[in-house]
């Protein structure tokens, strides 16, 4: 075999063999020569010259590769049935992190699609050099599907498409926009975090029935939260019965204990039963500024490929939402406030976690809650209706972390909720850095500790 | 491509996973049922290793078990096998494992003696119905006849067979019980 760095045939040419959808083999040789043969259901493409392979039980191959670190895998191409032979190089085995997590979460998709939910459990990622690749000589491969989409170009145009963005509204809406349009999925979403609790809540959604704008996942929670904690993106190629990988199955219930009263949950919109699910972080420098996240209830829909695109078009958005300007330079304009007209409703404010409810209906709570509670508060005891980003960044009853866009993040999501499922109050965009509260009856404010 | 659909029975230990024993006499040092495991449409990966001890690996088409014989084939290309038939020709070493796909019942079969010969018909006759009983199991978990026939595809002209007699037979079911040792 000829060296991987070297020869025309790449680790990267041959990633839809290392998708899971078809057993490898692997072969290792004792210290005294005694070969060993096996199936092996994960080989995990790593980065061009390196594979992880999954340790699950304390096997033979494992005992070899440990005392004689060389490994040579035969994998199979799914759609052609082509062969190719892999060399490999032990180097370690990792059992935290990133590479571990990745892996951890795809062999759930595996196991379960070979009805090995029972058995299967990651327990270290082996990492390999690839040593050498070859074509195994021979056979009779089918024709290769022809792709339904080029991705290189698809992800071109998206990046292009970001550039133009004014603001974070902007951004967030075209990226699920260019996702639809360009890379043909059907269900989507960003959510961004909290950086004091480190939950992420959802700012944006494509192809849901309720938006769920305003749901939150928490840090290591499903594939959005491994993504989140680990910055890496985890990929589940096949639906798994793997309750650690269910958003859907939640229920709110550790929601609702920890504050009393009504419910304060937004449910989370995820499909009930996605065979593939990616979730992609979006870095903005070193911070973690939200993920992406996609899915599709057909099986094997994200590939590498796919992968690799979403979180190029993850950078690009992570670096546009780090170079947007303080959208706060206006001073504030006053207005007239409107006329509202009709029976009151009640505005119900919880200091405890700052939840608001609109005539005993949940809204939204958190900083998003404490932004709505100062504006109603404002709008009925000062008549004001005109506001500025700056205004709130300074009011001390806010607790706003450091960042820019955390602040703007929140009046999406705040404007996204009241725009749903709030007919009463709506917030506009007036200028840059400015917005307009829009309050259509009066308002009866209560404020319970 | 796969479905996921499995047959129930992937759990216990080998010998009983495979049912009760027929009438045949065990030949090869192996029992009946083993045998007629082998001689099912599983998937057949095979190993060697070189003086240098650097690890080969290839798939077979079929296991030849000849009626009176104390030594087992195994059906190979040649050509998509080059490397690995010089090992065992180099150092006799050779491991077979038997999966079948449906169940996740697998074997190994490991030996010091093996010698690579020619294909006689029958060994080429086996390899071809091999392959049918491969697409067939394979068809159970939803992979397509064309793509188990593309996996398989061979030139029955440049067959090599692999004799040995095993040594060692370990089970290989995925779970905790693989590795260890399954008598013969």
């Amino acid at each position: 075999m000829s060296a991987a760095t070297s020869a025309s045939l790449t680790l990267d040419a041959i990633r839809a063999c290392l998708e899971g959808a078809v057993p490898a083999t692997i072969a290792t040789c004792a210290p005294d020569g005694t070969p060993n043969v096996s199936l092996l259901s994960q080989v995990h493409y790593v980065d061009p010259d390196h594979v992880a392979l999954s340790y699950q039980f304390f096997n033979k191959t494992r005992a070899n590769i440990l005392a004689n670190p060389i490994a040579v895998l035969q994998v199979i191409d799914p759609p052609t049935a082509a062969q190719y032979r892999m060399e490999l190089c032990y180097l370690r085995t990792e059992t935290t992190g990133p590479l571990f997590e990745s892996m951890k979460a795809k062999l759930a998709g595996i196991a379960s699609h070979v009805g090995m939910q029972d058995v299967f459990r990651l327990l270290g990622a082996d990492l390999y050099r690839v040593t050498a690749i070859e074509a195994v000589p021979g056979g009779a491969p089918l024709p290769a599907p022809v792709a339904q989409r080029s991705l290189l170009s698809a992800t071109r145009r998206a990046c292009e498409a970001l550039r133009g963005c004014a603001d974070l509204t902007e951004l967030l809406d075209h990226s699920l926009c260019v996702l639809r349009r360009l890379f043909g999925v059907e269900h989507a979403l960003i959510l961004m975090p909290d950086e004091a609790t480190g939950r992420l809540f959802t700012v944006a959604a494509l192809g849901y029935d309720s938006s769920g704008v305003g749901s939150e996942v928490a840090p290591g929670e499903g594939v959005i939260g491994v993504a989140a904690r680990e910055r890496v993106p985890i990929r589940i190629t096949h639906m798994t019965s793997d309750v650690a990988y269910s958003l859907t199955a939640r229920d709110g219930a550790e929601d609702a204990g920890l504050t009393g009263g009504p419910a304060r949950e937004i449910p989370f919109p995820g499909l009930e039963r996605p065979h593939s699910q990616l979730a992609v972080p979006i870095l903005a420098g070193r911070r973690l500024a939200g993920v992406l996240f996609v899915e599709s209830r057909q099986e094997m829909r994200f590939t590498y490929d796919d992968e690799d695109a979403l979180a190029t078009l993850a950078a690009q958005l992570g670096a546009l939402i780090q170079a947007l300007p303080p959208a706060e330079d206006v001073a504030p304009v006053p207005a007239a406030c409107p006329q509202a007209g009709g029976a009151p409703v009640v505005v119900r404010h919880y200091a405890a976690d700052d939840s608001v409810f609109v005539d005993h209906d949940y809204l939204i709570k958190g900083v998003a809650g404490a932004i709505l509670w100062k504006l109603v508060r404002d709008h009925t005891t000062l008549g004001r209706t005109d506001f500025t980003n700056r205004e709130l960044r300074l009011a001390p009853d806010i607790p706003l972390p450091d960042f820019a866009e955390n602040l703007e993040a929140r009046l999406i999501l705040l404007q996204r909720r009241l725009a749903e499922r709030c007919g009463v109050l709506r917030i506009e965009k007036t200028g840059r850095g400015r917005f307009r509260l829009v309050v259509t009856k009066p308002l009866l404010l209560q404020e319970t500790a | 491509m796969a479905n996921g659909g499995q047959r129930d029975g992937q759990r216990g230990g080998w010998p009983e996973r495979l049912g009760p024993e027929g009438g045949r006499p065990a030949r090869a040092g192996l029992s009946e049922a083993i045998l007629t495991f082998l001689e099912r449409g599983v998937s057949l990966v095979v190993s060697s290793s070189d003086r240098a001890n650097r690890p080969r690996v290839g798939r077979a088409l079929a296991v030849q078990v000849p009626a009176d014989g104390t030594w087992i084939g195994v059906c190979l290309d040649r050509t998509a096998n080059a490397a690995l038939l010089a090992a065992v020709a180099e150092t006799g070493r050779f491991a077979l494992a038997a999966t079948e796909p449906s169940t996740h019942l697998s074997i190994q079969l490991i030996g010091e003696d093996a010698t690579v010969t020619v294909a006689d018909a029958e060994a080429t006759a086996l390899a071809a119905r091999h392959v049918d009983a491969f697409a067939a199991e394979l068809a159970l978990i939803g992979y397509g006849d064309a793509f188990t026939r593309a996996l398989m595809a061979h030139d029955p002209a440049t067959l090599a067979v692999v004799r040995f007699c095993p040594s060692r037979l370990y089970d290989q079911t995925p779970g905790p019980k693989a590795g260890t040792a399954v008598p013969p």
